[in-house]
């Protein structure tokens, strides 16, 4: 198995990372958003000496070391003559630093990345490969792994096509909590994009798409069960799609991150799913899932489930079954009630 | 204990308006605060809530704003909502003593919503 292993981008998470090293085959982060920036949130913007510092430690400690310049949004900077400047003397001071892997989701960026520089270029899950023909599309580029739309993730006859019609490196993400496709992904990522990239950047004081997210799973948590999160006890039903598994949470403390390579590392998490999902953080108060709930599911269920919930409802009935709400957090009286409780 | 005060009032305030609008709302956190120019107050950052609820529950919903006011030892002069404008998430829920060089730009306002991203609950004018 090689796990991908976020880190939020400074020297001192890194150590704390690499004290597990036998566990991480890679360490990913962003890089500085003044030249291509993240389709994601970002707790540090490392320069230069920075990224050549950590990725130094992580080699010295048998880890390789992968850059995140995954902007879905550049506004076209990157087909101008000065960002393609700007853009080439950033990635070539990456590869002088001996960075191993940079993730792009630009069809142009992969293009030009693979044929210029000797680096291995990564497919971002934002470029949404989620069929044969798309990866096909990406290798023929110059892409050395692919990291698979997660909405896919239960989609087991499409999984086997991307794998039967390319010969590279696929890599699936697994703890990414994101609605089923969700209808706010392009214009999130593209939000992110600016947010977390070159100036200027948008002052904004509440992050729609992220509180809209929120609100439905709160309204209604059967669309936190229907999220494509690949449990670590069903890590072996992907054995033969792929070994390579990318865990989300670069915005998260170390020791979470830590929890999260355990429980892949070992295929094996008692305790609440939701301590697991990068994306609705903020819901681990609110919900609580044993994990060990959805034992068999994937195998019995979702791995031939044809999507159409209307008419399905499995998930609707299993989120009744196993979906707890607590009740007066953070007091001696805590609890957890079943949902099905407290929605009247 | 003022921290024993705030989770308490927290799970509280969280329990009852779970029981009275039907569902799971998340009061993800529960500040007191004080600003430069003097007002101070209670911000209530909620996730779930919505304009709806606040349409439908806002006779049911202000004694319950009133009372954790009170347990909170926060007289407010206004109470209102910060919306996301243009949609219907409620952000946070707000209990406000202004200041005096606050109070007339709440005071100027009209009806319901004075500015896109303020739903207002109370206010209470000078005498």
């Amino acid at each position: 198995m090689k796990l991908f292993v976020p880190s939020p981008g400074h020297i001192d998470s890194l150590k704390e990372l690499l004290k597990q090293k036998e566990k991480i085959y890679s360490i990913f982060m962003a890089g500085s958003p003044d030249y291509i920036g993240t389709g994601r949130s970002n707790l540090a913007s490392p320069q230069l000496e920075d990224i050549k510092e950590q990725t130094e430690f992580a080699h010295k400690n048998g880890v390789k070391m992968e850059l995140v310049l995954n902007s879905s949004c550049m506004g076209g900077r990157q087909l101008t003559p000065e960002g393609f400047r700007i853009n080439h003397w950033y990635i070539e001071k990456l590869v002088d630093i001996g960075i191993d892997s940079i993730v792009v989701a630009d069809p142009y960026l992969v293009e030009t990345i693979s044929r210029d520089f000797d680096v291995d270029v990564v497919v971002s899950v934002l470029a949404f490969v989620d069929s044969p023909q798309k990866a096909e599309f990406f290798e023929d580029l110059g892409a050395k792994s692919i990291v698979i739309d997660s909405n896919v993730n239960r989609h087991f006859d499409v999984l086997h096509a991307i794998r039967d019609s390319v010969d590279c490196e696929l890599k699936l993400l697994v703890n990414e909590g994101c609605l089923y496709r969700c209808p706010f992904r392009y214009a999130h990522f593209n939000f992110f994009s600016h947010a977390f990239g070159p100036e200027p950047r948008p002052n904004v004081l509440d992050d729609y798409y992220y509180l809209k997210c929120l609100e439905l799973r709160i309204k209604n948590p059967e669309l936190i069960t229907k999220s494509p999160w690949i449990r670590p006890e069903d890590l072996k039903l992907y054995r033969d799609i792929t070994d390579v598994y990318k865990i989300g949470g670069r915005t998260h403390f170390v020791d979470w991150i830590l929890n999260c390579v355990n429980a892949y590392y070992n295929e094996s998490y008692d305790g609440n799913l939701m301590d697991l999902l990068d994306c609705p953080k903020d819901l681990k108060d609110l919900y609580n899932i044993p994990n060990k709930s959805f034992d068999g599911i994937l195998e019995k269920q979702w791995k031939n489930c044809r999507k159409v919930c209307n008419k399905c409802g499995y998930c609707r009935t299993l989120t009744k079954k196993v979906v707890q709400v607590y009740s007066n957090g953070g007091t001696g009286f805590e609890k957890c009630l079943p949902w099905v409780e407290v929605k009247t | 204990m003022i921290t024993e005060e705030l989770l308490k009032n927290r799970a509280g305030f969280e329990d009852k308006m779970r029981k009275l609008i039907g569902r799971p709302v998340l009061l993800i956190e529960l500040d007191v605060f004080a600003l430069p120019c003097g007002c101070a107050g209670i911000t209530a950052n909620m996730r779930g809530l919505e304009i709806d609820d606040l349409d439908v529950f806002e006779p049911a919903i202000l004694p319950l704003v009133k009372e954790m006011a009170a347990n909170l030892g926060i007289k407010p002069t206004v109470i209102f909502a910060r919306v996301v404008p243009g949609s219907s998430i409620v952000a946070s829920l707000n209990w406000r003593m202004l200041c005096p060089r606050c109070y007339p730009e709440f005071a100027r306002g009209e009806g319901k919503m004075p500015r896109p991203d303020l739903y207002m609950l109370q206010f209470e004018r000078r005498k």
